[in-house]
Order: structure tokens, then sequence, then C-alpha cells
């Protein structure tokens, strides 16, 4: 069982990460309607949300330090906030503005921040290795730290990511792979993307402990995820975990959707992973309404004050561009 | 006889997006059409729902490109004949 | 009754597929997202409803494979083509484009044949950075066994697309995700195109001069062939008559007409929005070097991506991408520095 303030800071990150991606959703959305043109607007190009997937992000970074590694998708900003990236400057690269992790020269889909070992990728599957790659040296380097890579159920049928459980198992290398099992590759369900039902058996193969955490449950996944890090810190090589959870907007912003069963995303917010932790933390009578309320509107402000920080920032310079090729 | 393309009451949902754009027009204005050619694209949101010819006949196009538009609305018309 | 249609260029590549289908049993496409979705960027739009299932096939996230299993198809008497939805994806796969699907005719001196179509989205310009923006030309141009196409509009997608589907040689067709045609993303009017009914094939290695004139010529393809002649227009205001070559494959690449044009005009701008070093703006310039020097007047120009990973952020972006004001400016280089300062 969590302790109170693990159960505070997960609901914390969760309530952030939900607002964030509320909070993006509409301003994607400006200079886009009533005709949706993908290159306009404040926020222009693609845009991945992840409402409905906080139970990853929080349920395994509860455990994680600042030293630890985190490699995610192109579905990035619930992990992001839960392994502490710098909110404001986040915002701002996802609004291409100067003062954004990279100058606006990643945006969304490549937020990197070497303050707390973040990094992500927009090429599906492509963050398994690096998270090897972290985990060789942090014990190359004599550290106890760990790597967890995060890639969706679609992802877990990429050669690279076979490479690297086996890369990771071969060399018992402390890597936490944590499939986010969202039920859909874009348009196409798992049942015709994927031979197996259940991604955790593929560890056998591996020879390594693989896990399934069923229906989005971030208490579940606190318990397994405990495990798998402490086992990583001792030296006991890696743990393929994958979590059922939910995906409540589109693919991207905009997707039509109309491969997805209507009911279905009304059938998934009426189990809300955030509604079910709070309900949870409160009757265990660890945490008070106050508390809980407390902690939602600090969130809320965080993200409303990091929003206003990335538009009132300035553009890069044009010229901007050429800088920051090499190191 | 003018027959009018008219947008079905129920193209979409109108309570959750109330207006939609032409997106296309695949003909010009005059050009002869025939009956159930698809003549134009109608995007809500990212959604594109393509429209047919009612009749055919020569196309008079009412709503140009990117004009904003809502379930019910007459685009154009099909002079026959 | 129907010729009069204008069509997109993402509707002439279904139809143009949807009519091989019908005629050839051995023609089937496979992908990510292209059955129930009609493909990302439109391409494969209505082919599962008349074809099902078995021949509009929906892959796993698994380029290396499904790619692959498109060679091992196609060496097997079928015409397969296949979808990278966006050519950045290529990393994942190379190895079954530039090792198996390129090489294998030659490794069998000629007894295999390999018919198969890598179709994939190309650009930027839209704000989607790095991983999801380049154009890559030059990186499949470059290796041999591979014929490369990218067509600037519909009319060319369709006789392009069904050329690329009958040639027994793999064919990599590369379509600009910013001239399909998208309700959702903006595209140049004049990509849409009259768009006839029946099937018929656009000859690779072809180039069009699509805008004729005397004094410099300007050579491109894809979506620069809208920018350049955007260019052309208001170079003309100046009283300078460019002419605009759209190149329309790379490979095989019409060095010929490209030639006769510098032959006449005695001035060259190259544009391609593919990175600049080692790409095609070089090539270009070198065809024309090699066949005589004594044609250029005046030092060539080539505008292409500065060497620099395609930014996000919007004013960075379009800095980095070629466009009419900067297609210009080089075009008055050609012609004279008092000119370009105009």
């Amino acid at each position: 069982m969590p302790t109170k303030s693990q159960f505070l800071w997960m609901y914390e990150m969760m309530e952030k990460a939900r607002y964030y991606e509320d909070t993006m959703a509409a301003a994607y959305m400006e200079g886009k309607t009533p005709k949706f043109d993908i290159g306009a607007g404040p926020v222009p190009g693609e845009m991945h949300l992840a409402a409905g997937q906080e139970p990853c992000a929080a349920g395994v970074c509860v455990h994680l330090r600042k030293d630890d590694a985190v490699t995610a998708t192109h579905r990035p900003h619930h992990v992001a906030i839960a392994k502490g990236v710098d909110l404001k400057k986040m915002t701002a690269e996802i609004y291409g503005k100067e003062s954004g992790l990279a100058g606006g020269r990643g945006g969304h889909m490549h937020l990197l921040d070497p303050e707390v070992n973040f990094s992500c990728s927009g090429i599906i599957a492509q963050g398994t290795s690096p998270a090897v790659g972290a985990a060789l040296a942090a014990r190359m380097n004599g550290k106890d730290a760990v790597a967890v890579s995060y890639l969706g159920e679609g992802a877990a049928n990429q050669g690279g990511f076979h490479e690297a459980m086996n890369l990771a198992a071969l060399w018992k290398l402390p890597v936490i792979f944590v499939i986010e099992d969202n039920g859909w590759g874009i348009s196409v369900p798992k049942s015709k993307s994927t031979s197996v039902a259940d991604n955790s058996v593929r560890a056998a193969g591996y020879g390594i402990p693989g896990f399934h955490v069923a229906d989005n449950d971030t208490l579940a996944l606190f318990e397994v995820a405990g495990e798998a890090v402490a086992r990583a810190r001792r030296g006991e090589g890696p743990t393929l975990i994958e979590v059922e959870t939910y995906r409540f907007y589109g693919h991207f912003q905009g997707d039509p959707e109309l491969y997805r069963p209507k009911n279905e995303v009304a059938e998934l917010k009426a189990r809300d992973p955030i509604r079910r932790l709070r309900e949870t933390m409160i009757a265990g009578g660890s945490v008070t309404e106050a508390e809980a309320d407390e902690v939602l509107a600090r969130a809320k402000a965080e993200v409303d004050e990091a929003f206003a920080f990335a538009r009132a920032a300035a553009y890069p310079a044009p010229e901007e561009a050429l800088r920051h090729v090499f190191a | 006889m003018a027959t009018e393309i008219t947008l079905a009451p129920d193209l979409w949902d109108a309570t959750v997006n109330p207006e939609g754009i032409v997106a296309n027009w695949f003909f010009q204005e005059g050009a002869s059409v025939g009956k159930g050619a698809t003549v134009a694209e109608i995007m809500v949101e990212k959604t594109t729902i393509d429209i047919v010819a009612p009749a055919a006949g020569r196309l008079h196009i009412s709503v140009a490109k990117d004009g904003v538009v809502k379930p019910g609305a007459v685009i154009g018309t099909i002079e026959e004949g | 009754m129907s010729s009069n249609r204008i069509m997109t260029v993402s509707r002439a590549i279904s139809e143009a597929i949807a009519q091989e289908m019908r005629a050839d049993p051995r023609v089937f496409v496979m992908g990510e997202d292209i059955a129930k979705y009609g493909g990302i960027f439109g391409s494969t739009a209505g082919l599962l409803a008349e074809f099902g299932e078995e021949r509009v096939r929906d892959t796993p996230i698994s380029e290396t494979g499904f790619i692959g299993a498109g060679v091992g198809a196609a060496m097997s008497g079928m015409r397969p083509i296949v979808e990278l939805m966006f050519v950045d994806f290529f990393g994942v796969c190379m190895d079954s484009i530039y090792n198996l699907a390129a090489k294998n005719i030659y490794f069998s001196g000629g007894h295999y044949k390999v018919p198969m179509v890598i179709m994939t989205a190309t650009g930027g310009g839209y704000s989607d950075a790095g991983q999801h923006s380049q154009t890559l030309h030059a990186t499949f141009a470059h290796l041999p066994g591979l014929k490369v196409v990218a067509p600037s509009n519909a009319y060319d997608a369709k006789g392009l697309m069904i050329s690329a589907i009958r040639d027994d040689s793999p064919v990599v067709f590369m379509f600009h995700k910013g001239l399909q045609g998208l309700a959702w993303m903006a595209s140049p009017e004049a990509a849409a195109t009259e768009l006839p009914e029946e099937a018929y094939t656009v000859p690779f290695g072809e180039a069009k001069v699509v805008r004729p004139g005397k004094d410099v010529t300007i050579v491109t393809l894809s979506m620069m062939v809208h920018r350049a002649l955007e260019a052309a227009k208001a170079l003309e205001k100046e009283g300078i008559d460019a002419e605009v070559i759209d190149l329309r494959t790379l490979v095989p690449l019409d060095r010929k007409t490209v030639i006769q044009s510098v032959a006449k005009t005695g001035r060259l701008v190259v544009v391609d929005e593919d990175y600049k070093s080692f790409g095609l703006t070089a090539e270009i310039l070198a065809s024309v070097v090699e066949e005589d020097p004594a044609y250029l007047k005046a030092a060539p120009r080539r505008l292409a991506v500065p060497d620099v990973p395609i930014p996000y952020s919007r004013p960075m972006e379009q800095f980095v991408l070629p466009d009419a004001e900067t297609i210009a400016a080089a075009v008055r280089g050609t012609l004279g520095k008092a000119r370009e300062a105009a």
C-alpha cells in the first residue's frame, strides 16, 4: 500500500496530467475552427494526448529518483509531468517558443530534459534501446539508478523492442519496460496487430519476469512497479509490465475515430482512474477530502501558470534554426 | 428543373460541432455532372464526408470552398436537362 | 461526362490503385492504418470496402516485417503496394528497402523481378518537427536499384502510380502531404487537376516543362513546383521570364530536358525541399556542368534545407524551407546582383 505522501503524490501527478491534457486540447483547437488546418493556431502539428493513461505515469514514476532515466513515447506529457520535467519550459516548447526546453526545435513529440533524465521520441518503440543504454551507463558508473522505457502496445510488435529486451535480459540490466496498452495503434485494435492477447507473456521469451496490470489500476501498478524497480536496483535485471490503460482522446487531436465503437470512450470515462484513486485513498482514511482538494487546486494552478508562461513567451528568431546541430 | 444539393440535417452532430466547412469541390462551376458523382467534400473538425450529386445536370456552386456550413445547408444546385 | 472532375492528389492515388487492383488480382496493399482508416493521408481511402481485408491489409507497427514481406511476395509473383506512413520512419526498416528490395534483381542476375511499390508521405511546413517532416528524396535516389517518383499534382500522381504498379522493379512513390488536398492540411490549388476516369500511365524519366521561359531555368519537383511557379509569376512582373521544370521522377532522372533548358537560358536555379548537401540540387548542377560548363552564363544557385533537422517552431521551420520569395531572390541572383537587391 502507498504511504500517505505517495498517495497524494500520485494523485497530484494524475490530476496535473489530466488538467494539462484537457487544457492542451482546448489550446490546440484555437485557430482550427471551423476549418481544421493542422498547421494553424498557436499549437500546430500533430498532438497526441494521454488523458486516461495517467496511472502508467504516476504508478511507476512514484518509485523513481531524479537520476533514474525515463524514455517515453510520442504521447509523452503525462510521463514527462510525473518525471518532473519543468512544466513551463515543456509548455513553451510545445508552443514553439524560445524559452522552451529546446528553444522550439523539438515540439510536443521531442521533449528532452537532462535535468531529470527524461527523453521521448516520435518513432514507435525507439525509446527502448536508449533505456538499455542508460541502464548500462548507470551500472558502468557503479550507480544503482534504473531506466524505465515506455511504449505502446502497438510498439510491442517492433523489432527494436525485442532486441532491447534481449539485451537488457542478457546483460541483466536495471530496465523496466512499461507497455501502455490503450487498445489502439491509431485505428488498429490490439486483436488485429498482436499475436498474443497479453504482451507480458512475451517476457518468458527473454527469461525475465512479466506482469499484467488489468483495468488501469493505479494501485496494482504501484505494487508491481515498486517490486520491479527494487529488483532492478538490487542488480536482479529487467522486468516487463503491461498496463491495460484508457485512451480518452483520439490517436491525435482531430482524429475522426470512425474506427472506434461509439460507446467505448464513455464506458472508459465511467471508470476514470483518477476518481477511483481519489475515492480509494479517502475511503482508506489516510487522506481527507480537503487535502485532496488542496492538491487538485495546486496542480491546476501550476498548469495554468505554465500555459500563461508559454503564451507570453517570445518566438525564436528564424535563424535560430541553424544552431545546435552539433554539440 | 433545378435540384438542390442539400446537406442532410443529421450529416453530423451539430450539438458537438455546430459548423463545418466545404473542404473541396471536385467540379468547377457550370460543369456537367452525373447523378451520384462525388461533387464535394465537407469537413467537420477533421472528419470528411463526401457529397454526391442528387441528379445529373449542370452544377451551380452556392457555397464556395472554405465556406462555413451547418447541417441542412444548401451548398449548390444541379440544373437538369 | 466526368473528365471535367477536379480531383485531389490523394483521390488520384487511391483511384489509380483501385483501377489496377480491379485489373490485376496480383496487386494488393499493406501498411499501417491503410484499411479502415483509408491511410492517414487518404491514399488508400475506399479500397477496403471494395476489395476486402485479404487484399487491403492493416499491419502491425512492424515496418521491417511487412516491407520485407512485400519483397518476398513480389519475388513470388505478387505486385504489392506497401505504405510507409511517413518517409521519416524509414529508419526502422531500411534494410528491407535498400538491401533487399533494391538489390535482389541484381543479385539474381535479373532472374528475379521485384514488382513492388513503397508508397510514402513526405514533406513539412505544418510544424510536425524533425521526425515527421522530411522529404529524404536523395536518401532513396542515391541507392542503386530503386526507382523514385515524387509527383506535384493529381494528374501525374495517378499516371505515375499506375506506371509504378506495372513496373517490374521496386518503386518508391513519394507523395507530399501538403499536396494531397486533404481537407485538414493546406494545399496549393493547382495540385488538384482534371483527372481522366480511365487508367493511364505517366512514363518515368520524363520531366515536364510546366512553364516555358527564356531567361532562367528553375528545376524542382513535388511541392516546390508550386513555390517555383509562384516565384515565376512574381518575376514576370519584373520582366524576368523563368522556365520551370518539374522533374516528376528522380530515378530515372531526365537530365536531357534540364540540359536543353539551361543551354537555352544559360541560368540555373535548383530547388529541393530535401537537405542541401549531397543531394538533388548538387546532382542537377553536376549533370549540367558535366555536359558543358559553357552553358552557364552565371553561377548557378541551389535552394534546399540548410543541413539542419526540420525545426518544430513555425518561424524556424519557415526559415529553412525554400519559398517563392527565396526562389525569386535566387533567380535575381543569377541575373546579376543589382537585380537581386531589387
